[in-house]
């Protein structure tokens, strides 16, 4: 379970603080599948960051099966993103020389998995997600925006998360392929009972998700649940 | 796949822009080398030459000239002083006269004809024979001696070349380094006042001489005590007495006009030199054979400076090279970065995955530099010590200290000179090393490859610093936010 109580981040601009996230509270069950939902700068990729782990608010806490993460040293951030989160972003941002099967082994790499496991465990994902054959062998250049995306979904379920966190995942792909990779994320929180929350401005796709949250300058208003 | 093998084959992602950063930097490490192998190659000639050149110290009298009757002496007390410094282990002492054969005619000039003091006479006959030029004037070669006639005069007709008498307080060491070797009878006593002599073999062939013999010289008759092989034609023109008894003979009491000082070691030579001249004052010149060394070794001094700073600049840039082809890297990747911590990666991983992509560049440059080093190091070497020596040689023009000394051809009718050919000891011992500096020879060795290597890490790991740096700051979170 995610717990997020009275979360605060601000950036300095000049002389002015701007409040990119403004006294955010908010719970996510385990395996629920979530959406954040607001127009552009509105703080949606600040909150995605803070509950990755990769920024530190300025105030509230972040609790993540009763861990309040926001205390964490950074090598513990690393390890706990290592272990415990997965990203999926908009522009894929797969490493370019590796192929899609080195590309699911990487996030392994990094959170100690033995050699022997990384390999098998890549193949099944990539299966899983539709990404067969020689194309597990295919460098990214040489796949499709949705295969890419696909890809990059496999190497976010790599370390069994807790947490898969997709900012704008269908954002660069067609309707079809942006349906399908829907449909793949919220497949995958079943089976994986991964808690998946997914930044998107398709209302459509966040009308089908367990919960929805709106942000608007920062602030959450009260959104379907 | 590991952090090392991804470094690798990061380093390969842009073949273009690989090609030209590893051409770039083995040009450098090349260079590198080159200036290495060269600093190293004219190191170890330096140290043989100074190795050759050994602990003497020459000792003459202030302005001593050998076609001067003037200034040309030293005394036997001012040498006891120098016999007692430090380091001075030994002095060797020498007299010399010229003899001129009973009944035979000098040319005109300083040393011959009517101007020869007629006390020094002697019934010798020089084992020196002349040939005609065909020029009409004559020359007489016996291996190093030569006698030059010059100013178109012509000699007497019952000329015979002159005879040098030695007195020395060591009969076993000749001048020029030449050392007697005993063909039979005995050394003399160089320190005991008689009238036994040495004579060379040739000396005695002409002569009838054997050991036991007698001859006449300055009036009085000597007794061949020996009779040696000096191993050089010019060597064996000579008549060894002792220095006390050349001294009576010629008139010359106390006083020689020529020494040789042995240190005990070439360490302590620079500051027994120094002893020696504070010892003698301005009556004589005291030179060493490491000064003349010095002056000699200097270009291949100023070529180990230049290449040692070449060194150290090609290092540095290839530091330089490497720094920011790494920093450029690590800019234009900064949203990987930013993914690869996003997903786990530590900055520690991170900064291995790049320092293993510079260390790819710089060992593929080390490969090519050190083909360039080894191919370059031998041609380069060789012009950088060439041109040094050249300038040094242009620079030094008029000085003939290492030459062989021939009188020049004066006005006609004009009086008759002649020179024995050939330097001092040091003279001909550091001309030759000078002549012999140009021939280096450069090994490359596992110790250079090593170096090479080292280098090429120590470039690697310098340029990839500020890399590491650029990549710890890189926060994932800015990178997210700038999608």
């Amino acid at each position: 379970m995610i717990q997020v109580k009275k979360l605060s981040k601000g950036f300095k601009s000049g002389d002015t603080v701007v409040k990119a996230v403004n006294n955010v509270s908010l719970t996510v069950s385990k395996g629920d599948f979530a959406s954040i939902v607001g127009p552009s700068g509105s703080g949606k990729s600040t909150l995605m960051s803070l509950l990755g782990g990769l920024d530190k608010p300025n105030v509230g806490s972040i609790e993540v099966d009763g861990e309040d993460i926001t205390k964490l040293k950074d090598h513990s951030l690393i390890r706990y993103r290592a272990k415990n989160v997965g990203f999926v972003f908009q522009g894929y941002n797969l490493v370019p020389n590796l192929t899609a099967q080195e590309n699911v082994m990487l996030p392994m790499e990094f959170a100690g998995v033995a050699k022997n496991q990384r390999r098998p465990r890549a193949e099944e994902l990539l299966n899983q997600v539709g990404i067969t054959d020689d194309k597990q062998r295919r460098k990214p250049a040489r796949l499709s925006g949705g295969e890419q995306q696909r890809v990059a979904i496999a190497r976010a379920l790599a370390n069994h998360p807790k947490l898969v966190l997709a900012d704008e995942p269908t954002g660069n792909l067609d309707s079809a392929n942006g349906k399908m990779i829907f449909n793949l994320l919220h497949k995958l929180a079943k089976e994986e009972e991964t808690t998946i929350i997914v930044v998107t401005h398709d209302l459509s796709i966040a009308g089908k998700t367990d919960k929805t949250f709106k942000l608007t300058d920062g602030k959450l208003e009260p959104g379907k649940k | 796949m590991n952090v090392v093998s991804r470094g690798v084959r990061n380093a390969f992602r842009n073949q273009v822009r690989t090609l030209s950063i590893v051409l770039i930097l083995s040009l450098s490490i090349g260079l590198s080398l080159v200036m290495l192998i060269a600093h190293q190659a004219v190191g170890q000639k330096i140290k043989d030459v100074k190795s050759q050149v050994g602990n003497t110290i020459n000792i003459q009298p202030a302005g001593y000239n050998p076609l001067s009757q003037a200034n040309n002496a030293l005394t036997t007390d001012n040498l006891n002083k120098v016999k007692s410094l430090p380091h001075v282990t030994n002095v060797i002492e020498t007299l010399t006269d010229r003899l001129t054969t009973i009944g035979s005619s000098q040319p005109e000039g300083p040393f011959g004809g009517t101007t020869s003091n007629s006390n020094n006479q002697t019934s010798l006959a020089s084992p020196i024979t002349l040939n005609s030029d065909g020029n009409g004037s004559f020359s007489s070669s016996g291996g190093g001696q030569r006698l030059f006639i010059s100013g178109g005069g012509s000699l007497p007709a019952n000329f015979s070349p002159p005879i040098q008498i030695l007195g020395t307080n060591d009969p076993s060491h000749l001048q020029n380094n030449s050392s007697a070797t005993i063909k039979s009878g005995q050394l003399i006593d160089g320190s005991k006042d008689s009238n036994d002599a040495m004579v060379s073999a040739d000396m005695a062939s002409k002569n009838s001489l054997k050991v036991g013999s007698t001859f006449t010289a300055y009036g009085q008759t000597l007794t061949v005590a020996g009779i040696f092989d000096s191993g050089t034609r010019g060597g064996n023109d000579v008549v060894v007495v002792s220095l006390p008894a050349l001294e009576r003979l010629s008139g010359q009491g106390n006083v020689v006009n020529s020494a040789i000082a042995t240190v005990d070691s070439a360490d302590n030579l620079s500051g027994a030199v120094t002893a020696v001249k504070n010892t003698l004052g301005s009556s004589a010149d005291v030179t060493s054979s490491l000064d003349e060394a010095n002056n000699t070794i200097q270009p291949l001094k100023n070529v180990q400076s230049i290449s040692l700073m070449s060194l150290i600049g090609a290092v540095i840039a290839g530091a330089i090279i490497i720094l920011l082809t790494m920093v450029m890297i690590v800019r234009e990747r900064r949203r990987e970065i930013g993914i690869l911590k996003a997903i786990g990666g530590s900055n520690l991983k991170i900064i291995f995955q790049f320092m293993s992509e510079a260390l790819t560049f710089t060992i593929l440059a080390a490969i090519i530099g050190l083909i360039i080093g080894v191919v370059g190091g031998n041609p380069v070497t060789n012009t950088l010590v060439t041109n040094s020596t050249n300038s040094s040689s242009q620079s030094s023009a008029g000085d003939n200290f290492a030459g062989p000394r021939t009188v020049k051809a004066g006005v006609a009718g004009g009086p008759v000179t002649f020179q024995r050919a050939g330097g001092g000891l040091v003279s001909r011992n550091v001309g030759g090393l000078r002549n012999t500096l140009t021939n280096i020879n450069t090994n490359v060795g596992w110790d250079i490859l090593a170096y090479g290597l080292g280098a090429a890490v120590l470039i690697a790991v310098i340029g990839s610093g500020s890399a590491g740096w650029l990549i710890a700051r890189v926060r994932p979170a800015e990178v997210m936010r700038s999608e």
